[in-house]
């Protein structure tokens, strides 16, 4: 792997913010008095989420611009943040069952914070599915970011009408409910700048693939165009 | 002319073609037809369970048909390149958008009037009682589903493998209008029988919401 | 502590899940650039 381009800063003090996080929640957070040590999964479980909508919430604006400027540029960040977004969304749903197992007994409940996290899943991994299968530059970029405009305004009702089915048919609720003590608040808060920045940091890597991707695409056009 | 008219014209077009042939509405209702009596197995048709079942598998039904029934709006006219020529026309492309989401709003209607009533003579569901207040849910379920449909068809008609495509964008983004659908039919067959608003609110903002970025989004959609 | 075994492999597939995608993108990167000094070479001849 080429080291040269890599933003030692950055990383270093993304390590570091990731590094305070984690003993913040392991050992300063206070211990939960039901559920034992597994509970401070919350402090990992609650901020994946948040940081999955943050990347959600990017490419959603990068679709836009995308829509009214038409520089690719927008649509190399937007696939990045997707991509990103929908690895923490895979973090939430599989610390989500492992939350639940020692706590309820079983591995899902349709938990409405669950369910909507994976319904929210489904939306984005059909938005790269989508892209694979439109091969031609413009279209792709255009094609996907309607498809993406669509799908971020749907996570609103998305996650209003499987709450308020929820609440007719009650079931167990992951993420526990009730009030913040002020420690548990900002020991979330930390961890969530620990993943923001590291979500930061992986966009940032993506995005340059996909401008390498684009180099190569015409250069390739450009050997092409030379060999007739 | 405006966008109404020409909405109308883009309208009646789809619907002469269609009611040529036929093939479309025939196809999708026995579709729905076997999902209707496959489903019959996987639970005992009592009263009391098809009314706790029973709308459930209704618009997942209606869902899946209309999925499959969404597909050739857009992909018909790829072949010759008629919505190039539908384009050319001097009319709002919001028109041609709007006309077809009537025409598969008709279509999906169709279907699903045509197969209620074999529904409940199937699971032993009352629905006459409530009639009145169980087609004004399914118009507002079923203009969700044709408005999405509609755009998310003209988006996957550009792609690779549209028809498995369609299903894949479409049914997530549905979400509500299945939860809320279901929640009012349910609420409809339920003892006494009530229109749940709080849900119906949900159907009226979905589609409102997926009409208003149609509309804003009809030239993206249309573009070739 | 209760349950630390399970906390324990929560937070390893978290940053697991992060560090292989991290390894795939940066093995994409690597093969690609090797992909763009191959055409830039064929394009000076």
């Amino acid at each position: 792997m080429n080291f040269a381009r890599t933003n030692w800063p950055a990383v270093l003090g993304a390590a570091a913010l990731i590094g305070v996080a984690g003993y913040a929640a392991l050992f300063i957070a206070p211990e939960e008095r039901t559920m034992g040590a597994i509970q401070r999964i919350f402090y990992f479980h609650v901020p994946c989420a948040w940081t999955a909508f943050s990347a959600f919430f990017v490419v959603f604006v990068c679709n836009i611009v995308y829509l009214v400027r038409r520089d690719l540029k927008w649509d190399w960040i937007g696939v990045s943040a997707a991509e990103v977004g929908l690895a923490f969304c895979t973090a939430v749903l599989v610390t989500g069952p492992i939350w639940a197992r020692p706590v309820w007994g079983i591995w899902w409940t349709w938990d409405a914070r669950l369910t909507s996290t994976f319904v929210l899943w489904l939306m984005y991994v059909s938005y790269l599915l989508l892209r694979t299968l439109l091969p031609d530059t413009e279209k792709r970029a255009r094609i996907s970011a309607a498809f993406g405009i669509f799908a971020f305004l749907d996570v609103p009702l998305v996650y209003f009408s499987i709450w308020l089915w929820r609440t007719q048919h009650p079931q167990p609720v992951i993420g526990g409910g009730g009030s913040l003590d002020p420690t548990m608040r900002w020991v979330l808060l930390l961890c969530w700048s620990a993943l923001l920045s590291v979500m930061i940091l992986m966009v940032r890597q993506r995005y340059r693939l996909e401008r390498m991707r684009h180099e190569a695409e015409e250069l390739a056009h450009a050997v092409e165009e030379r060999a007739r | 002319m405006t966008i109404i008219r020409a909405a109308g014209i883009v309208l009646s077009k789809e619907l002469r073609l269609e009611f040529r042939s036929r093939e479309l509405l025939t196809t999708t209702v026995v579709f729905v037809l076997m999902v209707i009596v496959l489903f019959s197995f996987s639970f005992d048709p009592t009263s009391e369970e098809s009314r706790r079942f029973g709308p459930g598998l209704l618009w997942i039904a209606f869902l899946f048909a209309g999925s499959l029934m969404l597909n050739p709006s857009f992909a018909r006219e790829q072949s010759n390149d008629t919505l190039h020529a539908l384009r050319l026309a001097p009319v709002e492309p919001f028109a041609i958008l709007l006309g077809k989401i009537l025409a598969n709003f008709a279509f999906l209607l169709l279907m699903e009037f045509l197969l209620l009533p074999i529904f409940a003579v199937l699971y032993n569901v009352a629905m006459l009682p409530v009639l009145g207040r169980l087609v004004l849910v399914l118009l507002l379920g079923t203009l969700g589903l044709a408005v999405t449909g509609t755009a998310f068809s003209a988006i996957s008609a550009q792609a690779r493998m549209r028809e498995l495509l369609l299903p894949l964008l479409l049914l997530p983004v549905l979400t509500p209008i299945l939860i809320a659908s279901v929640e009012c039919t349910s609420g409809l067959l339920a003892d006494p029988p009530e229109l749940r608003m709080n849900w119906m609110n949900v159907l009226i903002a979905f589609d409102i919401i997926f009409l208003a970025v149609s509309y804003l989004l009809c030239e993206t959609l249309l573009e070739e | 502590m209760k349950n630390f075994e399970n906390l324990f492999a929560a937070y390893l597939l978290v940053w697991a899940i992060l560090f292989v995608y991290h390894l795939t993108v940066g093995a994409r990167v690597s093969k690609l650039q090797q992909e763009i000094d191959r055409l830039k070479e064929l394009l000076k001849q």
